[in-house]
Parts: C-alpha cells; sequence; structure tokens
C-alpha cells in the first residue's frame, strides 16, 4: 500500500490555520515607530595610538606631511580637492554676472573681518596648509603643504600662527604622535573662533561645545557625537556645506537631520502637520549662544579712535565697537538651502539701504521651503564712496589697517589684491549677514511649545513671513481656507 | 466524491466561510463636523467715558458709568439683563424657611466653604446684608442687578439705612444701617473683561472699603485715571484727546482672554516665562485643583512628585491656544449659533445675526456646561460644546482601543483624559470647631505636609504652602447625567464640610453666623475656659488640631451650649459632600490613561475608595448633596484609622467592568462544579484502575471501523481548540490580577476572534448534519430512552468495573448512548447556545445597546455567561474522561483523531 500522508495531520494544520490567521489579523498593533536613528549613525574609528609610529625629528612641518604620506599616501590629494584647501566653491552662474563665480574665504568678503587677500599674515592660520604669504600666489598643488595636524593632532600640543605655519612654541614630533581622529575639539579651534575669537561669528558653535552639558546640545552633550557624526566624511570631503560661502547647495552634499532621523513621526499628530512648513531647527533649537555670548553688531566706522580702553565685547581700536548677545533667539524666514543672492566683491550697493551680504531662498510660495532660524548679523564696513561697491581693506597686512590705522591707504593698499579700483573716498555702509542656525538643538522636551509660535506673543512675524496672520487662526500656507 | 477531495472542498468552505465573516466585521465610523473658532475683535473706535448722567467725566469728575458709556453703541439694558455673571441668581431670588439657599447663584445661595451668610429678609439675626455681601465676595461679583437694586426692584439708593438687611451691616457684633446714596452703587463692569489689563486689585480695594460707585473707575487706575492720596480720582488727560474722547491708542477694547476669565475663574496662568506657583489652598482653583496653563508641569515652580517625568502641558486645550470663549461662548454669537436645526432635516442654517447686530445685542448668557457645584442658570445647562463637538473619539481611538464605543458610553472622556490632578484641593472644611486663628480645621488634598513625617502630616493642618510636596489625586468618578440623558462616569472632587445650624425663632433653618460661632469659641481673644475644659485633653491649657475635633457627643454639647445661651435654638451639626466636577486640566492621548488594568482589574479606579475627611464628629456622617445630576453610587464608610471615605460600587449604576466586577455565587457554584466532577472522574478512574488490575483478562472481540468522518473529527478538534482557548483567555479576562504576565487587550482580542469562529464552526457543522440527516444520532428516542440511560448509567457505576461489555453497541450510524445523547443535546441546544449568545451581547453591547440592556444588560449576561462557562469546564473535565471508557483508554481518541476505532463486536442489534 502506498505510505499516504495521515490525513489528520493535514486537518490539525488546518485547524491551526483556521485559528491562527484571524487572531492574526484582529490583533491590536502599535502604530509603527519611525525608523531608528541610530542605524544610520556612522561608527566611530578606531584610534590608533601614533605614538611609535611617528619618528622624528622635524625640521619643518612639510616633512611631517612627507612622513605622513608614507603611510597615508591619498590623504593630500584628498585634501586638496575639498574647499577646506581651495578655500573657494565651486564656480557658480549668478543671474547678476556674466561669468561664472566662485565664493570662498579666498576671494569674497564678509561682515566680519572682511576679507582675507592681502591679510594673511593672521588669516591663514585658518587655512589648513602651511607658508600661505602675501609674497607669492599660494601653491595649491604642493601636496607637501597640506597641514595634517591641524584637524588631527591634539589641540594641547598644536596651533597654528602667522601664514598657517605651526606656532612658534610647537614640537613638531610630540604634535605629530599625538594624532588621532578629530574631535569638536580639533574642528572647533578654528570653527568655534570665526570671526577673530569665540562664538564672534555662528553662535551656534562656540567653545562651549567642547564640553556640553546635554540641554546645550543634545547630541554632543548627551550622546557625545563629533563633528564627523553628523558631517560625514569620506577621503577627507566632509559633508556639508556653509550658505554663506556657496550659491546653491546640492541637497547630496548638505547635511541634513533626516540623515539619521528618516521618516521622523512625531507622536503627536499636530505637530507633524508643522512638518511640510516648518524645519526641524525652528522648533528644536530655541535659541543660540546660550553660554558663550555672539557677536550681533559690528560697527568698523568707530575703529582707531585714540584713548579709548580695549574691552573684548565692547570696542577695539583695531575692529571697531561692537554688540553681543547670549541666548540669541533666531530670526525666522524661508530657506530652502540655497541662496538667492551673495555679494560678490564689485558689485553695486545703496550706502542709504541694507545691503545684504547674503540673502536666503525661499518663500511661501515654495513647496521646498520651510521656515528656517537664521543669526542675523549686522556690520557697518568700508565702501567706495565714488565707485559704490564694497571695500576688501588689509587689516592684518603689511601697511594695513591694524597697524596704520588709516582706511586710505589700508583700501589703496587692496586694491592688487581685490582688482577693486579705490576712488580715494571711503564711508560706511550697512550690510546683513544670514548665518544658519542648526547647532546647539535641545532635547525634545525644551523644543518649542504651541505658545513660544502661535498666541499673542509668540516669536514669529507671521506677516513679515507671508501669511495673513497666524496660520492657527487663518490656516496654513497649503488649506483652503 | 473521493474522501479527499471532498476534505479540500471542505477546507476551502470553511476558509471561505471564515473570510466572509471577517469582512462582515469591518466598521464604518462618522465624521463630526468641525467647529470654527472664535476670533479676537481688534476693532473699537474712540469713545468718551461718560458718568451716570451721560456727562464727559473729565468734565464732571464724577465716576465712569459703564452703563452709560457704552450704551453708545452697545445695548446695556439688554446686556445686564442678559447675564447670569451679572444676574448671580438675584432674579430667582426666593427666601426660604427651610432651605439655606435663597436662590441658584452666589446671591443667595450659602457655600460652606464661605461660610458667611446672605440673610434673607425676616432672618432673625443678621449675617451678611447686601453691602457686606457685596465687600466680602467682591471679587467675584461683575456688578448688575444684585448691587444696583433691591430685591423688591427698586433702587438700591433709595433704601433708608438700616430699613432692612439690604440696607444694613453687621458691624462689630451690632447692626448698623449703610447709607447707599453715600456709597453709591455698582454697576456691571464691562472693564474687567474687556480690557486687556484691567486693575482688578485697585477695583476689589475700592470694593473692600465701601465706594462702590467708585469700583468701576478704580478698574481702570493706572491706565486711564490716577488715584490720589486723598482716595479722589484724576483722569490721565495724556490718555484723552481734544474732543474729550481716549485717544485712538488707549482704547484697548477686546474680547476676553483666558487672563480676564482667570482673575475669578480657576487658576489660570499664561505667562510663558514664569513658572506657575500656587501659594494657597484656597479659591476657586482649590476646589477641584484644575490648572488652565500651557505651560508645562516639569516647567511649574511647584514641588511636584515626579515633576521631571510630566512632561506636558497643564491643560492640553490651553497648549493649544483655545480660550475659554471658544467653549463658554455668548449663546448668540453667530459664528456658534444654530447648532440644532429644526425642522430635523436641516443640517446648517444659514440665516443668523449680522455682526453687527450681535455686537449691539450680545447675549452675555454664555454656554454652560452641567458643572455640578454651580446651580446658575439652570436652563442654560448643556448648552456648551462638549468634547464630541470637537474630537471624533471613534477615529482617534480605533487603532489602539477595544470596545471603543462602548467606553464611549460608559466614561465620559474626561475619566480617562483627566486622570491626576497635580495641584492641591480642599478635602474638607469643618466649620463645627475654630482654631486659635479664627479659622475653620481643613485639609487640602493631594499634598503632603512640608518637612513633617506622614502621621503628624494628615492631621498637621498646616496652611498650604508652595514648599509643600504636591503628590495629587486621583478624582473620583461618579455617574453624572448629561443633558441628553445619557448617564456617563466622570471625575469629581468631593469637598466635604461640617458646621453648626440652628432655628431661629422665626423657624428659619440658618447656618450659625460666625460671629456667634466666634462668641461661643472664644472669650477675650482665648477660648473659652467651658470649651477648653471639654476638648482639651491633655490639659496642656492649649487646643491642639487633634484636640479640635467634635468627636463625643459631651464635646458637641459643650459648644452646643454656647451657642444656646446665645440664643440660638436647636443648634445641631450637619455635614454634607458636595461634588465639584472636574473639566479642565485635560491632557493628550500619551498622558491620558491607556493601561487597561486601571479599570479592569480588582484594584479598579472606579471602585477605589476616595477620602473624605480625616474624621467625623460624633455620630454625623455627611450626605451628598441631593438634585444634582451626579448619582450617588457609593457609600460613606469609616475607615479604621476614624477618617470616612467614600467608596463607589459601579454595579449600581449599572455598570459591569470585566476584571473587577463578579458576582460571588456564580463563581463558588462553578468552582464547585468543577472541583466536584474532577474529584468525581479522578475517583471513578481510579476505582477502575484498581478494579482492572484485580479481574481476570478477559478476551473481547472487536473490530475495526472507519467511524469518525473526516469533516466531524475537523469540526470536533477545531471546536475544542476554540472552547480550551475560550476558557483559558476568559478565566484571564475574568480575573486579570491572577494573570498579570498577559496583556488585557490581547487577551480579548483573542477571545473575540475564538468566540466568532466557534460560532461559525457550530453553525457549519450544525448545517452540515441537518443536510446529511446524520443529525439523526444526536436525537435521543423518546421511546425506550429512560430505560437505555439507566442501562447505561447502570455500566458506568458497575459494569465497568467488572468489565462487562458496552451495553450499546458504537456503530457508525449510532454513535452515541443514550446518556450520552442527552448530553450533548443539553450541550448543543442549550448551553452552547446560550454561551454564544450571551457573549454576542456582550461584545454587541456597544453595538446594539437597547437589546442587551433589554436582555438584562452586562450585569444580567456577564454572571451568566460566567456560570455557563464552568459549567463547560466541568464538562471537559468528564467528556475527556469518559473518553477513556472505550476497548483501551485512548482507543476512543485515536478514533477521534484518524477516524478508524476498534469498537466492541456486538451480536445482536439494539
Amino acid at each position: 500500500m502506498k505510505k499516504r500522508f495521515p490525513l489528520w495531520i493535514l486537518g490539525a494544520i488546518g485547524i491551526l490555520l483556521v485559528v491562527v490567521v484571524p487572531v492574526a489579523i484582529f490583533w491590536p498593533r502599535q502604530p509603527k515607530a519611525g525608523t531608528d536613528p541610530w542605524k544610520f549613525v556612522p561608527a566611530r574609528p578606531v584610534h590608533v595610538d601614533h605614538k611609535d609610529i611617528v619618528k622624528g625629528p622635524f625640521a619643518t612641518p612639510q616633512e611631517v606631511t612627507r612622513a605622513c604620506l608614507e603611510c597615508h599616501p591619498k590623504a593630500a590629494e584628498e585634501i586638496m580637492a575639498t574647499s577646506h584647501w581651495t578655500w573657494q566653491s565651486k564656480p557658480f552662474q549668478v543671474p547678476w554676472r556674466d561669468q561664472p563665480v566662485t565664493i570662498g574665504k579666498f576671494n569674497q568678503i564678509n561682515n566680519f573681518c572682511i576679507g582675507t587677500p592681502g591679510n594673511q599674515k593672521k588669516c591663514m592660520a585658518c587655512h589648513i596648509g602651511y607658508g600661505w604669504s602675501e609674497d607669492q600666489p599660494y601653491d595649491f598643488s604642493n601636496p607637501l603643504n597640506v597641514d595634517c595636524l591641524a584637524c588631527h593632532a591634539d589641540p594641547a600640543l598644536y596651533a597654528k600662527g602667522e601664514y598657517g605655519n605651526p606656532a612658534k612654541k610647537v614640537d613638531l614630533v610630540a604634535a605629530a604622535r599625538s594624532v588621532g581622529a578629530t574631535t569638536r575639539n580639533t574642528c572647533g579651534k578654528c570653527h568655534f573662533n570665526g570671526g577673530g575669537g569665540n562664538g564672534v561669528k555662528h553662535g551656534d558653535l562656540d567653545e562651549s561645545l567642547i564640553l556640553p552639558s546635554e540641554n546645550l546640545d543634545v547630541h554632543m552633550g548627551r550622546y557625545d557625537f563629533q563633528c564627523t557624526t553628523c558631517h560625514w566624511t569620506e577621503k577627507h570631503q566632509v559633508k556639508g556645506r556653509l550658505i554663506a560661502d556657496n550659491y546653491q547647495v546640492d541637497p547630496k552634499e548638505q547635511v541634513s537631520c533626516e540623515q539619521c532621523h528618516q521618516n521622523h513621526q512625531h507622536k503627536d499628530e499636530r505637530l507633524n502637520t508643522h512638518l511640510r512648513s516648518v524645519a526641524c531647527q525652528t522648533c528644536h533649537i530655541p535659541a543660540i549662544a546660550i553660554e558663550d555670548p555672539t557677536k550681533v553688531y559690528w560697527d568698523w566706522s568707530t575703529a582707531g579712535q585714540e584713548g579709548r580702553k580695549d574691552d573684548h565685547y565692547v570696542y577695539q581700536k583695531i575692529k571697531g565697537s561692537f554688540i553681543y548677545q547670549t541666548n540669541y533667539k533666531p530670526q525666522y524666514r524661508w530657506f530652502n538651502g540655497n541662496l538667492q543672492y551673495r555679494y560678490i566683491l564689485g558689485d553695486k550697493i545703496d550706502p542709504n539701504g541694507i545691503t545684504y551680504i547674503n540673502l536666503p531662498a525661499g518663500s511661501i510660495d515654495d513647496p521646498q521651503a520651510r521656515i528656517f532660524p537664521f543669526k542675523v548679523h549686522v556690520a557697518k564696513q568700508p565702501y567706495d564712496k565714488v565707485y559704490n561697491y564694497l571695500l576688501s581693506p588689509i587689516t592684518a597686512g603689511k601697511n594695513g589697517f591694524w597697524t596704520l590705522f588709516n582706511w586710505d591707504i589700508a583700501s589703496k593698499e587692496a586694491e592688487k589684491w581685490t582688482g577693486l579700483k579705490y576712488s580715494g573716498q571711503y564711508g560706511f555702509a550697512e550690510t546683513w549677514m544670514y548665518w544658519p542656525t542648526t547647532h546647539m538643538v535641545q532635547p525634545a522636551t525644551n523644543a518649542l511649545k504651541c505658545a513660544d509660535c502661535h498666541g499673542p506673543d509668540g516669536r514669529m512675524d507671521w506677516q513679515a513671513l507671508g501669511y495673513p496672520g497666524d496660520p492657527a487662526e487663518w490656516g496654513g500656507r497649503f488649506s483652503k481656507r | 466524491m473521493k474522501r479527499n477531495h471532498r476534505l479540500i472542498l471542505s477546507l476551502i468552505l470553511i476558509l471561505g466561510a471564515s473570510l466572509l465573516g471577517l469582512a462582515i466585521f469591518r466598521q464604518v465610523r462618522a465624521n463630526q463636523p468641525a467647529s470654527p473658532a472664535l476670533q479676537a475683535s481688534p476693532l473699537h473706535p474712540p469713545f468718551a467715558l461718560l458718568d451716570e448722567e451721560g456727562k464727559n467725566v473729565l468734565e464732571s469728575g464724577q465716576p465712569v458709568s459703564t452703563m452709560r458709556t457704552c450704551d453708545r453703541c452697545h445695548d446695556t439694558q439688554f446686556i445686564v439683563s442678559h447675564s447670569y455673571h451679572s444676574d448671580l441668581g438675584f432674579s430667582a431670588y426666593t427666601p426660604s424657611k427651610s432651605s439655606m439657599d435663597a436662590s441658584n447663584g452666589l446671591y443667595g445661595e450659602w457655600d460652606p466653604l464661605q461660610y458667611r451668610y446672605l440673610s434673607q429678609d425676616g432672618d432673625e439675626r443678621l449675617d451678611l446684608g447686601t453691602p457686606e455681601w457685596l465687600m466680602y465676595f467682591g471679587e467675584r461679583i461683575v456688578g448688575g442687578a444684585p448691587t444696583t437694586l433691591s430685591r423688591k426692584g427698586v433702587p438700591l439708593t433709595s433704601l433708608r439705612p438700616g430699613e432692612s438687611a439690604e440696607s444694613s451691616i453687621l458691624k462689630n457684633g451690632r447692626v448698623e444701617g449703610w447709607d447707599w446714596k453715600a456709597s453709591g452703587t455698582m454697576e456691571m463692569n464691562c472693564f474687567l473683561c474687556h480690557l486687556e489689563k484691567p486693575n482688578n486689585q485697585a477695583r476689589i480695594e475700592a470694593i473692600r472699603q465701601g465706594a462702590f460707585r467708585w469700583a468701576n473707575t478704580a478698574t481702570l487706575e493706572g491706565y486711564l485715571v490716577q488715584k490720589n492720596a486723598d482716595g479722589t480720582y484724576t483722569w490721565i488727560a495724556e490718555a484723552f484727546d481734544q474732543n474729550g474722547q481716549l485717544k485712538h491708542e488707549y482704547v484697548r477694547i477686546q474680547d476676553p482672554t483666558n487672563e480676564n476669565c482667570g482673575q475669578c475663574h480657576g487658576t489660570v496662568h499664561t505667562e510663558k516665562e514664569v513658572p506657575l506657583v500656587i501659594q494657597s489652598c484656597s479659591g476657586e482653583g482649590a476646589t477641584t485643583g484644575q490648572v488652565i496653563s500651557p505651560q508645562y508641569i516639569s516647567a511649574s515652580g511647584m514641588n511636584i512628585a515626579g515633576k521631571t517625568k510630566l512632561v506636558r502641558a497643564w491643560d492640553i486645550h490651553a497648549e493649544r491656544q483655545l480660550k475659554c470663549t471658544d467653549c463658554h461662548f455668548s449663546l448668540n454669537n453667530p459664528v456658534y449659533a444654530n447648532q440644532k436645526q429644526e425642522p430635523g432635516h436641516i443640517l446648517f442654517d444659514p440665516r443668523r445675526l449680522e455682526l453687527g447686530e450681535y455686537l449691539k445685542m450680545p447675549d452675555h448668557n454664555f454656554a454652560r456646561g452641567q458643572s455640578t457645584q454651580y446651580n446658575i442658570a439652570p436652563e442654560l445647562k448643556g448648552t456648551m460644546q462638549r468634547c464630541e463637538s470637537c474630537h471624533d473619539a471613534q477615529k482617534s481611538h480605533a487603532n489602539w482601543l477595544p470596545y471603543t464605543e462602548r467606553h464611549m458610553a460608559v466614561l465620559a472622556c474626561e475619566s480617562c483624559h483627566i486622570p491626576q490632578m497635580y495641584a492641591p484641593a480642599i478635602e474638607y472644611y469643618d466649620w463645627t470647631v475654630l482654631k486659635p486663628d479664627g479659622q475653620p480645621q481643613t485639609e487640602c488634598r493631594g499634598t503632603d505636609g512640608a518637612i513633617i513625617g506622614a502621621e503628624i502630616a494628615s492631621l498637621s493642618n498646616m496652611p498650604f504652602t508652595v514648599s509643600h510636596l504636591v503628590e495629587g489625586y486621583q478624582p473620583i468618578l461618579l455617574a453624572r447625567t448629561n443633558v441628553d440623558g445619557k448617564q456617563l462616569l466622570a471625575p469629581y472632587n468631593l469637598i466635604t464640610t461640617f458646621y453648626w445650624v440652628y432655628e431661629d425663632k422665626n423657624g428659619n433653618q440658618r447656618p450659625v453666623r460666625l460671629v456667634d460661632l466666634q462668641t461661643a469659641y472664644f472669650q477675650d481673644g482665648k477660648y473659652r475656659p467651658e470649651i477648653l475644659k471639654a476638648l482639651d485633653t491633655n490639659g496642656d491649657g492649649t487646643l491642639s488640631d487633634r484636640e479640635l475635633i467634635l468627636d463625643t457627643p459631651a464635646k458637641q454639647e459643650a459648644v452646643a451650649s454656647q451657642l444656646k445661651a446665645l440664643g440660638l435654638q436647636n443648634p445641631h451639626i450637619e455635614g454634607r459632600i458636595q461634588p465639584y466636577s472636574i473639566n479642565h486640566s485635560v491632557t493628550d492621548g500619551d498622558h491620558a490613561v491607556r493601561n487597561c488594568r486601571a479599570c479592569h482589574s480588582d484594584s479598579s479606579r472606579l471602585a477605589q475608595p476616595f477620602k473624605l475627611a480625616d474624621y467625623a464628629p460624633a455620630g454625623i456622617m455627611p450626605e451628598m448633596v441631593t438634585e444634582t445630576n451626579v448619582k450617588p453610587i457609593g457609600e460613606v464608610v469609616k475607615g479604621e484609622d476614624g477618617a470616612i471615605y467614600y467608596v463607589p460600587q459601579p454595579s449600581k449604576a449599572s455598570i459591569y467592568i470585566f476584571g473587577y466586577s463578579r458576582v460571588q455565587w456564580v463563581d463558588m457554584l462553578g468552582a464547585l462544579l468543577f472541583a466536584g466532577t474532577l474529584l468525581g472522574v479522578a475517583g471513578h478512574g481510579t476505582l477502575r484502575y484498581i478494579s482492572y488490575l484485580r479481574r481476570p483478562r478477559k478476551e473481547i472481540r472487536t473490530q475495526r471501523i472507519y467511524i469518525y468522518e473526516a469533516y466531524e473529527r475537523f469540526w470536533h478538534w477545531l471546536q475544542m481548540v476554540a472552547i480550551v482557548i475560550l476558557l483559558l483567555t476568559g478565566l484571564i479576562i475574568h480575573r486579570p490580577d491572577l494573570f498579570g504576565a498577559f496583556s488585557f487587550p490581547h487577551v480579548v482580542t483573542v477571545h473575540n476572534v475564538l468566540g466568532i469562529l466557534l460560532v461559525l464552526n457550530a453553525a457549519l457543522a450544525l448545517f452540515y448534519y441537518l443536510a446529511s440527516g446524520k443529525i439523526r444520532q444526536f436525537i435521543p428516542r423518546p421511546h425506550g430512552f429512560f430505560d437505555g440511560a439507566i442501562l447505561q448509567a447502570k455500566y458506568y457505576l458497575q459494569g465497568i468495573f467488572k468489565g462487562e461489555p458496552h451495553p450499546f453497541e458504537k456503530r457508525p450510524d449510532q454513535k452515541m448512548n443514550p446518556l450520552q445523547q442527552a448530553t450533548y443535546f443539553g450541550i448543543l441546544n442549550v448551553l452552547l447556545p446560550l454561551q454564544m449568545l450571551t457573549g454576542l451581547l456582550m461584545w454587541g453591547a456597544q453595538k446594539w445597546p437597547q437589546l442587551t440592556n433589554w436582555l438584562g444588560g452586562l450585569p444580567f449576561l456577564a454572571p451568566l455567561h460566567t456560570l455557563v462557562a464552568w459549567t463547560f469546564a466541568a464538562f471537559i473535565v468528564g467528556h475527556v474522561y469518559l473518553t477513556t471508557t472505550g476497548v483501551t483508554p485512548l482507543e476512543s481518541i485515536r478514533g477521534m483523531i484518524t477516524g478508524w476505532e476498534e469498537v466492541e463486536v456486538h451480536e445482536e442489534h439494539h
């Protein structure tokens, strides 16, 4: 007789299915949580102690680089392809110019220390290369001039001085032996001190982030994120573009919350309805410059006064007068990730109005734009009264303002650096610069609440944003009401 | 058809039927229409301030008259006469001998917490006359008819001082006249609600000083007027233009904001940066502990236990920018008008008041809820928007709460969405005693004595301060009857008050006046010696809080005799329990009650004892106030520590809660049945085994026959799986505390799914037996039934032990003996349908509430379901045991699995 599969086992399986399938269908389900952001956090690089690997002595910093390149041969090439080295963006075609332009510290100005051309002595302390002086054009093709120590050496053992060379007291061997992965401290040596001091420029980047509390920045404080945890770096190409030195930013090159917080849904449905119009940063960064103050106003016109006492936060003879603020409440604008305008040297200005060094792009009608927080820095900086463009006078360089306290000479000397003719008459024009706020993300419990934006004392200027009034009453930009 | 094909067809049929059944149970939810938001009005033309005679106050120097000033554009007479905020029960004032309440509002209703009493005409003794009533309650009096007219309708200024209670005042225990002409009267104060920042402090001060005519002017102090050192007022010149009208930027008239309402009502905190701090356990906010503020509890300045985890707003509607007026709107506001339509088919009637018409005659009767403690304007109760006007509970609960409709039919939204109060609330006031400072004994709920140990804390009666630890309290859930007749459980605070009442010589029942109570207790600023003697039990010369309790008749008599000495007849103590509705301090779903076991367990919230007071004066148990929409579903019991509690009994509201409610005798009987059966079969089986061992082996002729068809086996085992799982899940649902490891909602889901499966399985099997005619073998034949049954019974009781053959042959066309037929007949035609029906109705209580209630409701169906479940459990024990009575113990089960069974061969056929 043929061996047959016993029928009763089939029956038993049938019963199992008949019971299990309906139960599974009706099983009460928890709402799906979003993807776990931790899945996307890159692994921290393993530290290899170079104490016994690096052998000195090193007479020049270039010898250090040569030693690094023995084991890391591609490193210099990679660096030389990035904007950390070139100090320029890739060329952009902008509507108000016929030729493409590049934007960067190399050639364009801001409204802090204004410009680097001619001021290499001081400014290049934050260039990751050695020996960039005024005497000749910088050799961008020499790999040995790449400064590995700037980002990789222990900040306690290495600092940069004039023209980007190591500071005088640095022991190159000790510094070279101390190399490791970049940390908040190494990146912060330059990025926390932009604009000439701690916390001056960005507002959301200052030395308080070296050892932050979790209420100051939840990623860096609670989870000890280093810069590269979000600014993913491959082949020395660091993700993230500062809109101050760019025009259009390719989203692929930009850091965003959604790299890790993908498909994030808040538990509160009402909050999720905000995602189409409000950026994460707006609610999750209630204030910046929480511990260390940031500069919000810089008046160059008062610089050079005799007999006035220097006070870091109020007045310096070389720089002028300033206003600092702590607990800075950001200003809010529509922003789609790009700029609509970036001041290029030579652009004409209206000295009686506001000149925007950069202006974020986006509007209420732009579905890609979100309401985004910005730090606004207002300055009064020199311009040419006859030609009506902003000047980039020499400050730290030879015969600069910081030596002679003479704007005419400083502006004349700058002619060969900027290509801008100086008429002999200067004035001071008001300029504004927008710095996006994206660090100092506080824990979710500290995020802005409904009453912080909506209601009578809200921090949003609805009409300035293009709304007829409070969207809680008028309806949002996508609603039909 | 081949057996395999039949089998496959049966399987397909079963699966198809199951899927069809599942599809039928998809539910469709209806949508609720949304409610529009009320807009604040920013426009108001400049106007001149006029006095009573219509002259500009800048010229006359007289106090501003809101009635004349605002009347230029708004019909102030209409407003005053259509505002219960202004009326306060005045127009319904009716003196009564037996009732201490002459009206249903602040003007005439006696509040034992405030204790002072607005004397009625004809009262022997004066407590509060109208002038002192205004001064005492001034904070909460808006002004209008009660403060400008007498009870007979004539202006108060026309009354002679001392003529009646309405123009008299009690000063130092003596009655003196009050000259209304000198003090002036108080008109309805528009500024209090319609100014951005009215100076309520100045207004209250003016009232306290008796300068009633200046009260409304004082509201403008610091903004439009200055108060001089000599008490006169000077108008601020720069606020007015050359025409004598207010300058445009000084006109700050607005719709009332939460801050305006918060001046009198509840604890309202609107500042974002300032942490909320509650300084004392008094005021309206302390009657419930409700806080209306968008601030997070974790950001408040109070010492709340577990504060860091309470990362939620005090009140979510305040957080979401709703204003009081969004729900408590003016009843003729065109934005909210026409909520209910006539005739019935009209969904929405667009014909409504013009905005201008509304502004001219705005009805100041606001939509109100049905709070138990306020009886004013009872005809307007329930005009307010309720949760369901804006929220679709079905949609928001559908993905996690089983039986959503059933829950909504039993519980008000507030029951779960206001799970705990985190601010102090009054527990009791004992006005039968006075502490050395002249205040009654009071206790604040939900707070700990500050630094003192627990045993002293409960009687510490230290006045609440901001450093007290606030643990909050869980409100008690009582049955509330809504305007539409539905009865729902809703949260309340219960405040118990004890106080002395007496009969005055005109036969009026009145509370003992504060001044008389003070005289009874104190002499020259110290306790009377007679009182000390009676109450000072430890003889230290002072009365501590513990001693200030009238817990013996002797102590009560000591006080009563003092009162009698003052001429008060029949002084005795009464105790009253007043429920206070809790509707604010709502929280969002994440922080609401989500744990099923909060109610579905032995420690159900619905039955938790609620502390009323630390003690009750001897012989007095307080009674819940009557004539409210709260059904008193509990009883007042005294605990071992002498404290009194209110213990709600949900069964009194016909509420049956799975996992908590049970009928003792049903469980006892069922357990007895089960245990009895278990013992029986254990005994019978043991005896069989012993007799088997002892008797000689007999050869029995057997033959192997195909006795159970595939489908029969399938439905039998499916039935078995379903019943066993149903019994187990049913047990877990019935006693969730014993089976804490299981998740209640998941177990309920499994029970329901398998219940449906059982019904389907039984129905299909019934169809099969009917259609094939095989039902015949289930039906006991009446002819010779009893003989056969007795024969079979005798076999089980005697023959089986002797190894005799079965009396009845087991044949494929007759598989069951008469006893089996009888048993299955009962099981399959009575018990099983009963169980399925009760189960279906219990689940269907939310779909067909009327039918379920008509058949007895859950309180009847559920215990019946439980009893039948017990019988099924007993049946299974017996049934499984009896399957061992085949030729070998396991042979019958093998037959039911494979279909082939070795059965005894019988020579003759019965």
